[in-house]
């Protein structure tokens, strides 16, 4: 952890107008993304301000084609904003990634099909620069499985897991990093409802116990706000965050959070605001 | 390049179902069709006195294949080193140029197309060429193979190297695993199941090869055989020697095929056999 404790002191000592605030865990400002679209430029992001604290869990909810995996990918420094700068812990985040600062995990699992389940979630750990001894890493790995609920299916090849297990092990495959950040751009979009929900319990169950920094990526109202601590709603045209809700709902959170008011609160402001962030520009 | 769109479709589709439940299993009717097919052709020649060096029946046939024995066995043995010697140069020289065009990519995309005409050249019109460069031995007949065997080799390949999903790339490129890394660790063995599409393509390009070959010029094998007995109108010998190419191709592809479920038991299952997992 003193890798973190230089890290945070360093906006402190050499970045003046960060000094007045605690630094932000991720800190994204005036974040503005240009792609070329058949030799034309179109903007896919446009002034995002962005702060996540240290250990929070928030969300990015807003309708298809808003840029919200855009941003995650700018967060996780697979793409360079063409406007703006992104910190992830007090480093540009292609950086922490190097690191092993970021976690990632996708839609799709992505795991290697002659691979098994603890080869898998060792992968990317054995691939790192500067990696561990292989057995350092197996051991991380299989930590990580019984973390996400999966001993038992180590030597499993991805084709006789689930959808849910596969997912799992993508999850597990992040965390081998031993990342302080968790990026996560719609994990469990592919799965069915109740697998969604196991999921959900499986993913804050890892948050309370690693105490991680967690950007989720989802498309679901309630995944949303059982999750987070804050949910930011991205509207389309310009793409652009519309309102960010901090969700004050009790912790530990559990099935009981579904029928707090703060949770129907919240649910009903989330809905109004997508559906109106559907119908195009304010 | 039909072996490619199947390979892409179905890659994620790997279902395995028991074999319990079926009533007739395929081999039988495999056989039982080719039973039919034999009967009706040896009916056929009776009926209608075909005369043999016309068509013969397959009693001839099988009567042929007895009495040369020896001299087909031989023919059979130089023209199966020569497939398998070419299809291994072959093979090499597919998978190299894959890995040549993917490794060195500005490179590659000049090499690409001159690969692709190479292709539309017809190989078979280069037979008598390569005789002439390399004689009537062994040589001009892999060279042969190798040319007109290495394009489903490369081609498979490279869509294998080249359908690594894009988020697991940058999910190592982002935690600095180098491109030479990433080329041996995830793309070479994703492409696997590919490659083993592209050789069994390549097998049996390596056959017709192997007998092209033979035709253009040869003193031995199967094709030099088949070449002999038609200048002396013996179309059971002819006949005879197909018998023993086509079994010969036969038993090469199931080598390969037989190749790809003990190194790629990951391989998509896309051909018509049921496997058990």
């Amino acid at each position: 952890m003193s890798v973190l404790s230089v890290a945070q002191a360093l906006p402190a000592g050499d970045v003046s107008s960060a000094a007045t605030v605690a630094p932000a865990h991720i800190d994204a400002r005036n974040i503005a993304v240009d792609f070329l679209l058949e030799g034309r430029r179109q903007r896919v992001l446009n002034g995002i301000n962005l702060a996540v604290p240290k250990g929070s869990f928030v969300s990015l909810i807003g309708p298809s084609g808003c840029g919200k995996s855009t941003l995650l990918k700018v967060l996780a420094g697979l793409i360079t904003p063409t406007e703006g700068q992104v910190t992830v812990d007090g480093i540009p985040p292609h950086e922490a990634a190097k690191r092993r600062v970021i976690g990632l995990a996708f839609q799709d699992a992505t795991l290697l099909p002659w691979k098994n389940a603890l080869e898998n979630a060792a992968f990317l750990l054995q691939s790192a620069d500067g990696s561990l001894s292989n057995a350092d890493s197996i051991a991380k790995a299989a930590a990580m499985l019984k973390l996400v609920d999966l001993d038992g299916v180590e030597r499993k090849m991805p084709s006789q897991l689930s959808g849910g297990m596969r997912q799992r092990v993508a999850i597990a495959r992040a965390l081998a990093l031993d990342p302080q950040v968790l990026l996560m751009d719609e994990p469990f979009g592919a799965l069915d409802a109740i697998t969604r929900e196991e999921m959900c319990r499986c993913l804050l169950d890892i948050w309370e116990r690693t105490g991680k920094t967690i950007v989720l990526v989802t498309h679901s109202i309630d995944e949303a706000i059982f999750l987070s601590r804050e949910v930011h709603v991205m509207g389309t045209s310009p793409a652009r965050i519309i309102e960010s809700l901090p969700i004050a709902l009790p912790q530990p959170r559990s099935d009981d959070s579904f029928s707090e008011p703060t949770f129907k609160a919240a649910e009903k402001r989330l809905r109004a605001l997508l559906f109106e962030s559907k119908r195009g520009p304010a | 390049m039909s072996e490619i769109m199947a390979t892409g479709t179905s890659i994620t589709g790997d279902i395995r179902s028991a074999r319990s439940g079926r009533p007739v299993p395929d081999a039988i009717l495999a056989l039982g069709l080719m039973v039919v097919v034999t009967v009706a052709w040896e009916l056929a020649i009776r009926l209608f006195h075909v005369p043999t060096f016309v068509l013969p029946a397959p009693s001839a046939i099988v009567r042929q294949l007895i009495e040369s024995r020896a001299r087909l066995a031989s023919a059979a043995m130089s023209t199966a080193v020569e497939i398998f010697l070419g299809f291994m140069l072959a093979s090499l020289t597919g998978v190299v140029i894959a890995l040549v065009v993917v490794r060195f990519e500005r490179f590659g995309r000049a090499l690409y197309p001159l690969i692709v005409l190479f292709q539309n050249v017809p190989k078979v019109a280069l037979a008598p060429i390569f005789i002439l460069w390399f004689g009537f031995d062994l040589a001009p007949k892999i060279v042969l193979i190798v040319v007109i065997a290495f394009f489903p080799v490369t081609i498979d390949m490279l869509a294998g190297l080249q359908s690594v999903e894009p988020s697991f790339v940058a999910l190592m490129e982002s935690v600095g695993a180098s491109r030479g890394k990433i080329l041996m660790r995830v793309r070479i063995p994703h492409s696997l199941p590919y490659l083993m599409a592209g050789l069994k393509v390549a097998i049996t390009f390596s056959v017709i090869g192997a007998i092209v070959g033979e035709f253009a010029g040869a003193n031995q094998g199967l094709g030099y055989v088949i070449e002999f007995a038609s200048t002396q109108l013996d179309t059971p010998l002819i006949f005879a020697a197909l018998v023993v190419v086509s079994v010969l191709g036969l038993a090469f592809y199931y080598l390969v095929e037989l190749a790809e479920r003990v190194l790629v038991p990951w391989a998509p299952k896309f051909d018509m056999h049921r496997r058990v997992a």
